[in-house]
């Protein structure tokens, strides 16, 4: 594993994207109050130019140059750490002392930061190369330099996966661009499972089955989702093939109902809810052997359970005690412990950081709330505009994307950072959407 | 306030749960045993790929990641066995069998849903020809999930009474729909109330 070398500069930057620096040439769109934004978060920002890429010949269509950069830029921007500055010229290839020349211009203009992309064909797939370059220092030293590969028809995840990599050089963690989220659809007036990149492009129908199907769940190698279906008049329990032509599979069909699956973190398990032995309770199947091990024995609710990254914990939902509420226990079921003491508690979802759960909350309308998993600190992460639910972890554990009835009162996606920040939507998905599901970063 | 759950009723659904057989088998009506998936495939991260063959796509897309072969499953596996339950969509409304109702976020029967009930039980009762299929119904409130395993509750609720009325539970079976079924689409408690239902359906044997 190379060693990861955060750039040292990158948290001394204090941002000074006032008027006279960062807007090198006919750079487009930059927006004049940065430095607000800048400060009315908190954050640092490092401001990167992202030029054109430059095409080898035979890449089509051309307009790769800069589109490409442009899915580049929105990526970085998504991150909540950079500034990047995109519509550039694509610094020149071949030529040591023009190129250096361009990187003067963008460094002079207050960029921290250069990404050249170079795009060429191979056979039927095409190849970006990389080369980051810290633009703080007189040698605008090399960084970082990286080739991605994949089938035409997938461009536009290669500039997530280099978008991916800028974000891994500069925190020592990968961003999350080159991701989906599987969702509940209702534009055909049925409910269908979805994907979709994390940006709303390239949205794509998973079922077809006509009936109504929920509780999408990734696999932690996110080639299959897990989901209740009532493909055949009940609900049970399958998983579908994101990426492959194949049929859905069974995992849970017994009497009752066969819901609310969550994946071990190791892929080898998968916990649900069962109701055959009288009533809704959690349940594990082992995926190699098919056998079904039974946690909780309640003759309340219990259900959702969610994981703890390290496999070790389950947190789920039971009204033993009245209403709704969290609870803890391990993955044998035993050390039960509750975690929220009132209201009425639904949906948790265990951050892949191990140390926050996310919940929704029912105060007249619901809204996300996060909680230390030990019970401490819940705070409100949305705030009672229109209905706000269901909210699914980023694979950093640094977003989270939630479904909300804000604005036109139709069930959309947004995302958000963990502090409640950096609210927006994902947009152009049709009808009502509900259910968000976040990959994990797609192999 | 009603009681949350009757002492009645806390006992009366594991009763009803052990009758049931024709229709309603004990057994599973398929499990994964039959069908355990690709033997553990291994992790993407541990099968490094920088040029990983094409995927075999679902669906036209232009950005669906490539993931390598998987074996198909065990062929022939994952069918319904002979006794699984007949669809939800053979079983048709008749305007004998009521609606039962129930107050949020609760699933015990209130006395005047019991009066429904008993009318519903003595018609099925000169009805012997007849199989029941009960759904729980929830309204909007809530989450997909906690709201089946509510209407489970509800639906399980009206069974485990008309078992106690006499009704066989064989003749019956029990479906949970959630919220995602609802009678009334306005977002008001009064259509709220009306989704909040144990709705009941027959089909001959």
């Amino acid at each position: 594993m190379r060693h990861v070398r955060p750039l040292s500069v990158f948290l001394a930057i204090v941002v000074a994207a006032g008027s006279a620096g960062w807007s090198p040439g006919p750079a487009r769109s930059q927006s004049p109050d940065v430095l607000l934004n800048v400060l009315a978060t908190g954050a640092k920002k490092l401001n990167i130019a992202v030029p054109d890429f430059a095409l080898r010949p035979g890449v089509e269509p051309r307009a790769l140059a800069r589109q490409l950069p442009e899915v580049v830029a929105a990526d970085l921007r998504f991150s909540a750490l950079f500034s990047p500055v995109t519509g550039t010229g694509a610094v020149p290839l071949d030529r040591p002392d023009d190129a250096r020349r361009a990187w003067a211009d963008f460094a002079g203009a207050g960029a921290h930061a250069g990404l050249q992309g170079i795009v060429s064909p191979r056979g039927d797939r095409i190849e970006v190369e990389m080369h980051l370059y810290d633009l703080t220092g007189p040698e605008f030293r090399l960084i970082a330099s990286k080739t991605f590969q994949l089938p035409a028809a997938d461009v536009r995840r290669l500039a997530h996966k280099v978008a991916d990599e800028v974000v891994l050089q500069f925190t020592g963690e990968r961003g999350v661009a080159d991701t989906k989220i599987a969702y509940v659809g209702a534009a055909t007036g049925m409910k269908e499972l979805y994907s979709v990149d994390y940006d709303g492009a390239g949205s794509n129908r998973l079922t077809a089955n006509k009936s109504i199907n929920l509780s999408p769940a990734w696999s932690p190698d996110a080639r299959s989702v897990a989901f209740t279906s009532y493909m055949r008049g009940y609900p049970y329990l399958y998983r579908i093939f994101a990426f492959e032509s194949r049929p859905a599979q069974l995992l849970a069909g017994f009497l009752g109902i066969n819901t609310s699956p969550a994946w071990s973190p190791d892929g080898k398990q998968v916990a649900m809810t069962l109701s055959k032995d009288g009533n809704p309770d959690i349940y594990v199947l082992t995926l190699t052997t098919g056998a079904f091990r039974r946690l909780t024995s309640h003759s309340g609710i219990d259900t959702e359970p969610t994981w703890s990254p390290t496999g070790r914990e389950i947190a789920f939902i039971s009204d033993r005690t009245g209403s709704p509420q969290l609870h803890v226990m391990d993955a044998e079921g035993a050390n039960l412990r509750r975690v929220t003491q009132g209201g009425f508690v639904t949906q948790p979802r265990w951050s892949p950081r191990g140390d926050l759960i996310a919940y929704t909350a029912r105060e007249g309308r619901h809204n996300v709330w996060i909680v230390a998993s030990d019970g401490s600190q819940p705070r409100r992460l949305t705030n009672g505009e229109g209905d706000n639910q269901s909210a699914s972890w980023a694979p950093n554990g640094k977003h989270l994307v939630f479904q909300s009835t804000r604005g036109s009162g139709r069930s959309q996606l947004y995302t958000a950072l963990v502090d409640g920040s950096e609210v927006q939507p994902i947009p152009g998905l049709a009808g009502e959407v509900t259910s968000p599901a976040w990959s994990p970063r797609l192999p | 306030m009603a009681p949350r759950r009757s002492t009645l009723l806390s006992v009366l659904p594991l009763l009803a749960l052990s009758l049931l057989v024709v229709g309603c088998p004990k057994r599973p009506a398929t499990t994964a045993a039959s069908a355990p998936p690709p033997s553990a495939p291994s992790p993407a991260p541990a099968a490094p790929a920088p040029a990983p063959a094409p995927p075999t796509q679902r669906d036209v897309g232009s950005s669906a990641p490539s993931a390598p072969a998987v074996p198909a499953p065990a062929p022939g596996a994952p069918a319904p066995s002979a006794a699984t339950p007949p669809r939800p969509s053979e079983f048709r409304t008749v305007d004998a069998l009521r609606d039962v109702f129930f107050e949020f976020d609760r699933y015990n029967i209130r006395p005047v849903d019991a009066k429904v009930l008993d009318r519903n039980a003595a018609w099925l009762k000169e009805n012997q020809t007849q199989l029941v299929l009960i759904e729980g119904h929830c309204d909007e409130r809530g989450t997909s999930e906690y709201n089946l395993a509510l209407g489970e509750r509800r639906a399980k609720a009206a069974m485990g009474y008309l078992v106690a009325q006499g009704i066989q539970a064989n003749r019956i079976t029990i479906i949970s729909y959630g919220k995602e079924r609802p009678s009334c689409t306005e977002h008001t408690e009064a259509c709220w109330a009306k989704n909040r239902r144990a709705h009941f359906l027959v089909k001959a044997r």
